[in-house]
């Protein structure tokens, strides 16, 4: 209960209209680092020294220092206020691996804003140094769990520059998904019937799979199918020729499997990895929707998000 | 605790860090106990090759056996760690330890920190101009080094980070003059000023010989620096009494420490005169005074024979009001007075006694004897020297017959000696006499220069009266300061005094002499010497003397408080970075859409957005079109014109979806 209080008190910074999180001066949180507080007994010593001796150059020393401190808060705290940042992209991961989101710290100054850092709580924090006007793109790393969307944790952007005394930090919230696929499980069991599609192109030698024979070099064809070793016999440029080409196609099918639905989305992921590896002509039956097999990236990727957002709506 | 605070540091960082911290502490070192300094220098000579050679590294056996070895060190020189000298010794032996057993970032901040301390405890000792010129430079360094390790990565350009430094402590400034000027200073001490000094004092002390006046007298060092609250007397009125010589052995004159030696009022006939002084740190216990003091400091005593004494030696410069009467007649002559006063030395030879016994038949009276004795330096072929030839076993009668070159403090003893043969009491006042106004700063300096020793004899109806010799030897000494300078060290040359008008190079070199002097006058008025009077004198100047006590405390942090606010609102002026006005105003476009429920995600590009309004409402297609191309070719494209903006600007306004 109280933790929720304070958690609605809590100032965050999200992102605008457009996009763009901005660093709000009333956002920023800002307490004395360790050594802030080391740096204020010392002061502390150095004032009652000079007192004790009424020692007036002491005095001057002492209120030089004590006013540093108080400068080096303020541009601790102005080193963070109007920083932009912005999510970009996080690149799918398998649940369980970590996700990483880019972060685009923009700086708008003319002037630089060293000793940035970033962290998601209970993770190493990543720190730069932003240069005048100009933005750098880090990573953030976090834990996926289980498959679906991870959408990025709140995280802080903190800095001690310049003299280390005050950490001033802000929470930040932005709107950034991450693809988790589900964690590729056990093997598939074996396919009784693999199913064959004939290629288009026919037995002509334009394959790749079996050896044809030979024939006289011709420009265009490619350097991996010369005949090196006729060559070195000094018999002339040679092609080999292959064909043969025979398209293995398999089904992955949700009704095969049995299990829960985690395990089979788990199994068919670990599928579409094999068959895609293997480059093997595939397609995917799930509950309520079909991939006509297919192969590639494009195809890959379109069946592991279906099995990533299966049974989410939309 | 960060990760970067376990970064090794680097090798730069290492010498810096050396060096910055042996110069910190260098004041010290060379001052101290050479067991410990010799132990301090072997220790960073150590690390600084160390730096290269990681073999050479301490591991922990070493580390815990050098420590071992610093603390006994200090334990041999300071048995008992109480107290200053030890106390910084020991500051020294850590600081030598921690740079030792530096490793990583984070211990940058701790020697920083100690490198603060140690630069604040150069200031027990001395409180010259360039200690503080040179702690200033060290602050600065050590600060620059603290933002350097605070960065990510090694800054660009190598003075990125002194530059930060500087900028950081002139934006203190203001802050550090607030406080000092009303942070409440806790007591009044008389003896609060500036630092005890190590150094040999030089000054009038409780001894004259002849020469012994002379010799001080050939130094231009400040003795005291006089402000007067009204007008400045003229200089044949600055005496500036200090100790009284009572007592002779024929060739040096003392003190008398008997205690004292019963009451003697004084009668005033003219009005006091105020000043404050501050004096140098001086060999004796004597305070400075015009004659006569009637008003004296705390912690003082004004003996009967009018000295000024300070219950506590002078080691350090201390500053003190008194007031004084300058026409005046002192009271009865005690028995004890008496005695003392015509206590003959041995040496008085036959010449003496003739002179004075043709002196005795002419005159009716002891004023008569004293004019006498006057007229006969004036006739007699005496010079006024500062280098006088050195005098035989019996001084005063070589001088006085013989010799005849001699400085102030010859003619004072000598004729104090005539006086009493002739029965008259006398005694030998030490002090100074004079002094130089500054015109740029209207006070008076008074320097070794001006030292100087007069006589005094006591008149039946008018007690005791200055009468100085010099005067009727060298009449000009008294108008005008001695510039040592200018002098000749032959034995026996005669004396230069400061002239007025003296080309135009000496006018201008003691021009800067003046303001020199005067800024270092206003510097110990108003920094060294800040005191509480100084404070509340301040507070009414500024028309807030009502912050008093704990008000004052309140004041300073109202004032600190409004430093600062009005910092940030410095600093965040110069934040509100002008935003791109051309992304402001397609923010206003997108918060049109979004009113009329069309919303950016964060995600979208203005392209794709601008498909996906089209695709939601094809009835704004022409001008959401027009709007996202004008956009997309100002920001990202080539059409950044003015036209095009004011276009782009227009449009959005017009744009009612």
């Amino acid at each position: 209960m109280k933790f929720r209080l304070l958690n609605s008190l809590r100032r965050i910074a999200r992102p605008d209209s457009a996009g763009k999180t901005l660093i709000a001066p009333r956002s920023i949180y800002i307490l004395p680092t360790g050594y802030g507080f080391l740096y204020a007994v010392l002061l502390l010593l150095m004032l009652l020294g000079s007192v004790n001796y009424a020692n007036n150059l002491g005095f001057l020393l002492t209120f030089l220092l004590i006013g540093l401190g108080l400068v080096a808060m303020l541009h601790t705290w102005r080193n963070l206020v109007g920083l932009e940042l912005e999510s970009g992209r996080a690149a799918p991961v398998f649940a369980g691996d970590d996700a990483h989101f880019e972060i685009r710290l923009i700086n708008r100054r003319r002037w630089s804003r060293p000793g940035i850092q970033i962290q998601i709580e209970g993770r190493s924090p990543i720190i730069t140094d932003l240069r005048p006007a100009e933005a750098e793109t880090l990573t953030l790393s976090a834990k996926s769990s289980c498959r679906g969307r991870l959408s990025l944790p709140r995280f802080t952007t903190s800095t001690r520059y310049p003299l280390g005394l005050f950490n001033a930090w802000v929470y930040v919230e932005l709107d950034a998904l991450c693809l988790v696929y589900p964690k590729p499980g056990k093997n598939m069991p074996e396919i009784p019937t693999p199913e064959y599609s004939h290629s288009q192109m026919g037995d002509r030698g334009v394959g790749a799979d079996d050896f044809a024979g030979l024939r006289h070099y011709r420009p265009g064809d490619s350097p991996r199918h010369i005949n090196w070793k006729a060559l070195a016999r000094e018999q002339g440029l040679q092609t080999k020729l292959f064909g043969g080409d025979r398209a293995e196609r398999c089904w992955l099918n949700w009704y095969h499997l049995s299990g829960e639905s985690e395990q089979r989305l788990s199994q068919l992921c670990r599928g579409v990895l094999d068959a895609s590896s293997q480059d093997i002509e595939f397609g995917l039956k799930l509950p309520g929707h079909e991939f006509k097999p297919a192969r590639g990236q494009q195809h890959r990727l379109e069946c592991l998000s279906a099995l990533a957002l299966f049974g989410e709506p939309g | 605790m960060r990760a970067a605070s376990h970064t090794p540091l680097s090798r730069l960082q290492q010498y810096l860090l050396l060096a910055l911290l042996t110069l910190t502490a260098l004041p010290h070192v060379l001052n101290m106990d050479s067991r410990i300094s010799a132990f301090f220098f072997v220790l960073v000579v150590y690390r600084t090759l160390a730096v290269n050679k990681a073999a050479l590294r301490p591991g922990r056996l070493l580390l815990f056996l050098i420590t071992l070895g610093t603390v006994g060190i200090v334990l041999m020189r300071y048995p008992i760690l109480f107290g200053r000298e030890p106390g910084v010794a020991l500051l020294i032996a850590m600081l030598a330890l921690k740079l030792m057993e530096m490793r990583v970032r984070r211990d940058i901040h701790i020697l920083v920190f100690i490198g603060y301390f140690t630069l604040i405890t150069q200031f027990l000792y001395r409180d010259e101009a360039w200690l503080i010129f040179y702690a200033m430079i060290l602050v600065v360094a050590l600060t620059a080094l603290l933002v350097e390790s605070n960065r990510h990565a090694p800054s660009p350009t190598s003075y990125r980070s002194l530059g930060v430094a500087v900028s950081l402590l002139v934006q203190a400034l203001p802050l550090m003059i607030v406080l000092f000027i009303f942070f409440p200073r806790f007591s009044s001490p008389l003896w609060s000023l500036g630092a005890e000094t190590g150094q040999a004092v030089s000054g009038v002390s409780g001894t004259i010989s002849p020469g012994s006046i002379s010799r001080l007298s050939r130094s231009s060092e400040v003795a005291f620096r006089v402000d007067f609250k009204h007008e400045i007397p003229p200089p044949a009125q600055r005496y500036w009494r200090g100790p009284v010589f009572w007592s002779s052995d024929g060739k040096n004159w003392d003190t008398d420490d008997e205690g004292d030696l019963a009451g003697n009022d004084l009668i005033s006939l003219g009005p006091a005169i105020e000043y404050e002084i501050t004096l140098e740190p001086t060999p004796g216990n004597w305070l400075y005074a015009l004659e006569l003091p009637t008003r004296i400091p705390k912690d003082s005593e004004l003996k009967s024979d009018y000295q000024l004494i300070s219950k506590k030696p002078i080691k350090r410069r201390i500053r003190y009001h008194a007031s004084s009467v300058l026409d005046h007649r002192t009271g009865r002559l005690s028995e004890k007075e008496q005695q003392k006063g015509l206590q003959l030395p041995p040496g008085v030879t036959a010449r003496m006694l003739d002179l004075v016994a043709g002196w005795q038949q002419q005159s009716s009276s002891d004023a008569e004897i004293v004019i006498k004795a006057l007229d006969y330096f004036r006739q007699q072929e005496f010079y006024y020297t500062l280098y006088p030839p050195i005098l035989g076993d019996n001084p005063a009668d070589q001088f006085l017959f013989q010799s005849r070159r001699g400085f102030c403090e010859h003619y004072a003893t000598s004729f104090t000696l005539l006086m009493r043969i002739a029965g008259i009491p006398a005694r030998v006042v030490g002090g100074y006499q004079g002094g130089q106004v500054n015109p740029l700063g209207d006070y008076l300096i008074v320097r070794q220069s001006d030292a100087h020793a007069w006589a005094e004899v006591w008149i039946e109806g008018k007690g005791w009266q200055r009468v100085d010799p010099t005067v009727a030897v060298a009449p000009e000494r008294i108008e005008q300061s001695i510039d040592p300078t200018l002098m000749s060290d032959a034995i026996g040359a005669p004396i230069r005094f400061i002239e007025v008008n003296s080309g135009l190079l000496r006018a201008v070199i003691r021009q800067l002499q003046w303001g020199t002097d005067a800024l270092s006058a206003s510097w110990h008025r108003w920094v060294l010497g800040y005191s509480r009077e100084r404070q509340l004198y301040l507070m009414q100047l500024l028309g807030i003397g009502f912050l008093q006590g704990p008000k004052l405390a309140y004041g300073m942090i109202g004032i600190t408080g409004f430093c600062i606010i009005f910092l940030t609102l410095v600093l965040l002026y110069r934040v509100k970075e002008r935003r791109d006005p051309v992304y402001a105003t397609y923010l206003g476009f997108c918060r049109r859409l979004q009113r009329s429920g069309i919303v950016r995600m964060t995600h979208e590009g203005p392209g794709d957005f601008a498909n996906r309004v089209i695709a939601e409402r094809p009835d704004l297609q022409n001008r959401v079109a027009r709007i996202t191309g004008l956009y997309i070719g100002i920001r990202y494209g080539r059409q950044d014109t003015k036209l095009n903006r004011r276009r782009f600007r227009n449009l959005v306004r017009g744009f009612h979806p």
